[in-house]
């Protein structure tokens, strides 16, 4: 992508990312929380909720010099998976994930009691679950921010800014009211008996933490930011000052006004509208201010919910992205251009705690989870700075280094332990979760190692030897590179294990030789087991030629034999069973079995390629002279990257050819072709004319041509045999047809690898 | 002067399989420059709905399938919350003769969802629109 699209992919600013902070915020602690907030600690939750601000602060900080360095679609999550690795990066995925649907079941409670107030809604019993009116109020209310994110309607940037500008205002406007009413006696004592007095004020922290999950929402959406090294940190950090003000200044005008004791649920569920009646009522417009701010308070907690419900299906794309969960789950709807499935899973959870939740433990647990994740999202910034990797430049850095990300660790670790035991056992569950999601699901399939365990594996010598062995067992085991290589025949093994090995060498990685005995359709596969010899008797030469040959490298390998009936789908199976990233395999006309064996399941691999595929076309293995014919994209980049093993493995000359319609064009393009892909020394040999004559002129120079796949699916129509490459027939020497695998090539990209 | 209308069409396409249908629905017929294109929906001013980095990957993985049946075909992106705007901004652009399109199934319900694009593409356009049937199955 070039630098001006990145630029057009930039589309929020400054106000646009304040709004995302400020509009998540300041729906829950105002409008939702302020009764039991009272109930909790009477006026001195003012000073809770300026605890929760500082909290915040530290790890706003912190999460703002991780989203400089790393725009990426995911924030939190993705910082603690990167520098932490997937084991980490699990629990704070999941954790984040069902975070964000505890807290949007919160909002959405709240919202439902706003509904209740002018909406008369009949309470239900559904079947053992009995549902109040808040919660039949916030069930519908879910469905429809559920359905509005699902289809993918979205108010314009603009109506948002009117939206929080419209809370902000409302807001403003109740707390000078209030204010001209608020009696200062009506506060005292300040610290009352009841509650505890000042050690109230850290559990109701705890209680009122959810009214500060918003500001982590904008490093989620960094990528979409102009100007992130400047508008991220002071959107995410500003966020956080203005509701911290705000909060501390309305709890003080709620309680000035009504005394705390009747701002409790036992009187009240919505304080802040019985507050604007008397507020308001001064001005003689007390029916006015009550609307205003029911209106105020259903706009608030629609909008806190909706942006967690979208938050929510970035994580869940960025765990797809790192293989944590399925990426399935990450499909875009054909129509409405919308992760679908991600919101419709979230929904139904959310859906599922308003039923079973109440709003007190909704946002406890939401606020654990949360605190888990900012936890480890400050021991990742350290990890980051200390591990010192050259790729980590954030552009704003955190002040007082290390004092903040460490206060915030602190602060946010200790504040859980001032939760509840239900809310921390809740959270817990979600924890081992994560936990035993990875090893259990994960493990073997993400492939992305942390920031801290290399750190560790580097220096084995100087770190404590728990440190290394915990960091070496707790790798990713997606992490080796293999090569597997489907062998059919003695003929073609040789050449395709030394393929292979070469390639395994150079990447560090292991070659897993797998023999396909094919066993004739009318035996069962139980009976071919028994009978492998009389299948093939020469079954064992294979193997054992192949090993000899791979060990010649010094390269590991593995041997497997796999009995099968489709010898072609089978190499599909394997590659996915045996999480190879390359499959080396030979292709003659009659390797493969013959036509019209496939089936028609082969044609949902199309469009998913299981790793990356080299097909081999064997006129002996002689890797002097390479060509390399290209016209770009992903299939040529996987040509440009085996070209480049093999002039490390065999100093071989590579040689790239591309055909154009003028000579300056093609010339342009080759040039900035083999610049990008490392291959800037290679001859560049640019063609007019017809492409596969060019080939065929160019090939006679060569002693191998690598030829990417022009079209998905190009393996799949190799093996019906209706893909007719009178190009590869027409060249003399050995022929390479390189494939990526779509999801594989996706990951490199990203990874920069 | 006259102009052919297929001397250089915009094809807007959505995603693979789109891309896919698309260009088996073109293979039979003869066009001058084809440019295709990929609108990724922005939401210019809130968050996105999708991540950006996937709507960039959709649109490389249409690219490739629709030029693996037209090779020289170019390619086109662009970032716009408007998807029918932006394919008219682009035609303009590339000064495109024609744009062509497949108007893709999907109830009225789900039509009416998602904006109703073809209708809006065809009304709003400043050029011809060349509707193309999906292929027949093989």
């Amino acid at each position: 992508m070039s630098a001006d699209d990145e630029e057009l992919a930039k589309d929020l600013g400054l106000l646009s990312a304040l709004t995302i902070g400020v509009g998540t915020m300041i729906g829950a602690g105002i409008f939702v929380l302020p009764g039991q907030a009272a109930a909790a600690a009477g006026p001195a939750v003012a000073l809770s909720f300026v605890v929760g601000g500082v909290i915040s602060l530290f790890t706003a900080l912190s999460a703002s010099e991780l989203g400089t360095a790393m725009p990426k679609a995911g924030g939190s999550y993705y910082y603690v998976n990167h520098a932490l690795g997937p084991l980490f990066g699990s629990v704070a995925g999941w954790g984040n994930w069902m975070g964000l649907a505890f807290a949007s079941a919160f909002y959405t409670l709240g919202f439902g009691e706003y509904l209740a107030t002018f909406l008369p809604l009949p309470a239900l019993a559904l079947g053992p679950v009995g549902v109040s009116e808040f919660q039949l109020g916030a069930l519908l209310a879910g469905v429809a921010f559920i359905a509005v994110n699902y289809v993918g309607a979205k108010e314009t940037g603009s109506v948002q800014i009117v939206i929080v500008t419209f809370l902000v205002g409302i807001l403003t406007l109740f707390s000078i009211l209030g204010f001209l009413q608020a009696d200062i006696s009506t506060l005292r004592p300040f610290f009352p008996a009841e509650t505890g007095g000042t050690t109230a004020i850290l559990p109701a922290t705890g209680l009122v933490f959810v009214s500060f999950l918003g500001f982590a929402k904008i490093t989620t959406v960094a990528e979409e930011l102009k100007n992130p090294g400047r508008n991220l940190p002071l959107a995410v950090v500003g966020s956080v000052l203005i509701v911290t003000v705000m909060y501390a200044i309305i709890m003080v005008v709620l309680m000035g006004v009504i005394n705390w004791r009747q701002l409790g649920p036992e009187f009240t569920t919505t304080p802040v509208l019985d507050v604007a009646e008397i507020a308001f009522g001064t001005i003689g417009i007390g029916g006015i201010g009550v609307g205003l701010l029911t209106f105020a308070g259903l706009l608030a907690t629609a909008s806190s919910a909706n942006a967690s419900i979208l938050a929510s299906s970035r994580i869940n794309f960025a765990m797809g992205r790192d293989k944590l969960i399925s990426n399935k789950l990450n499909a875009i709807h054909p129509n409405f251009a919308t992760p679908y499935r991600s919101i419709a899973v979230t929904g139904i959870l959310i859906l599922l705690f308003i039923v079973i939740g109440n709003i007190k433990v909704l946002a406890k647990a939401g606020s654990v989870l949360h605190l888990i994740v900012y936890g480890l999202l400050n021991i990742a910034l350290i990890v980051m700075r200390e591990a010192d990797v050259p790729e980590y430049q954030p552009e704003f850095e955190v002040p007082l280094y290390p004092i903040v990300p460490v206060l915030g660790a602190i602060t946010s670790f200790g504040l859980i332990a001032f939760m509840e035991p239900i809310e921390i056992g809740l959270s817990l569950v979600f924890v081992v979760g994560g936990l035993v999601w990875y090893l259990a699901y994960a493990r073997n399939k993400a492939d992305k190692k942390g920031i801290l365990s290399q750190y560790i594996l580097n220096r084995a010598d100087e770190m404590p030897a728990a440190a290394v062995s915990a960091a070496s067992k707790a790798q990713p085991d997606g992490g080796e590179y293999r090569v597997m290589v489907p062998l059919a025949t003695p003929r073609t093994e040789t050449d395709l294990i030394t393929l292979a090995s070469a390639i395994a060498r150079q990447r560090g990685g292991t070659v897993d030789a797998v023999h396909i005995v094919t066993a004739p359709d009318q035996t069962a596969l139980r009976y071919a087991a028994d009978h492998v010899d009389e299948l093939e008797e020469d079954y064992h030469k294979v193997l054992d030629e192949a090993k000899r040959d791979a060990e010649t490298f010094g390269v590991d390998v593995e041997t497997h034999t796999i009995l099968s009936h489709r010898l072609f789908e089978e190499i599909f199976d394997a590659a996915r069973d045996h999480q190879a990233d390359l499959v080396v395999m030979g292709w003659e006309d009659d390797t493969h079995g013959a036509p019209g064996r496939v089936e028609s399941a082969l044609d949902e691999l199309t469009d998913g390629l299981p790793c990356d595929f080299l097909v081999m076309k064997d006129r002996g293995f002689e890797p002097e002279e390479i060509l390399v014919p290209t016209a770009g994209g992903p299939d040529s980049d996987l040509s440009a990257e085996v070209a480049k093993l093999f002039r490390r493995e065999y100093g071989s000359n590579v040689t790239l050819l591309h055909v154009a319609d003028s000579r300056e064009e093609g010339n342009a393009f080759l040039e900035a072709w083999a610049e990008e892909h490392g291959l800037g020394d290679a001859t560049l040999r640019v063609e007019i004319g017809e492409i596969e004559a060019a080939i065929e002129r160019a090939a006679a120079d060569s002693s191998m041509v690598i030829l990417g796949a022009t079209e998905q699916g190009l393996l799949t129509r190799l093996v019906r045999g209706s893909l007719v490459l009178d190009v590869v027939d027409d060249i003399e020497c050995s022929v390479l047809l390189a494939e990526r695998s779509r999801a594989r090539g996706f990951l490199d990209r990203l990874t920069g690898d | 002067m006259t102009t052919q209308f297929t001397r250089h069409v915009l094809v807007p396409v959505a995603n693979q399989e789109d891309a896919r249908t698309t260009a088996q629905a073109l293979e039979p017929y003869d066009f001058g420059r084809i440019t295709v294109l990929h609108v990724v929906e922005k939401g210019e001013g809130v968050p996105d709905k999708t991540p950006v980095e996937q709507s960039e990957q959709i649109a490389a993985e249409a690219f490739d399938t629709f030029r693996g049946m037209f090779p020289d075909a170019e390619t086109e992106i662009t970032y716009r919350r408007d998807v029918v705007e932006s394919i008219l901004e682009v035609a303009d652009e590339i000064d495109a003769s024609a744009i062509v399109f497949r108007p893709r199934g999907g109830s009225r319900i789900v039509q009416w969802l998602s904006g109703d694009r073809s209708l809006r593409l065809i009304t709003e356009a400043d050029r011809p629109v060349i509707s193309v049937p999906e292929a027949l199955e093989e």
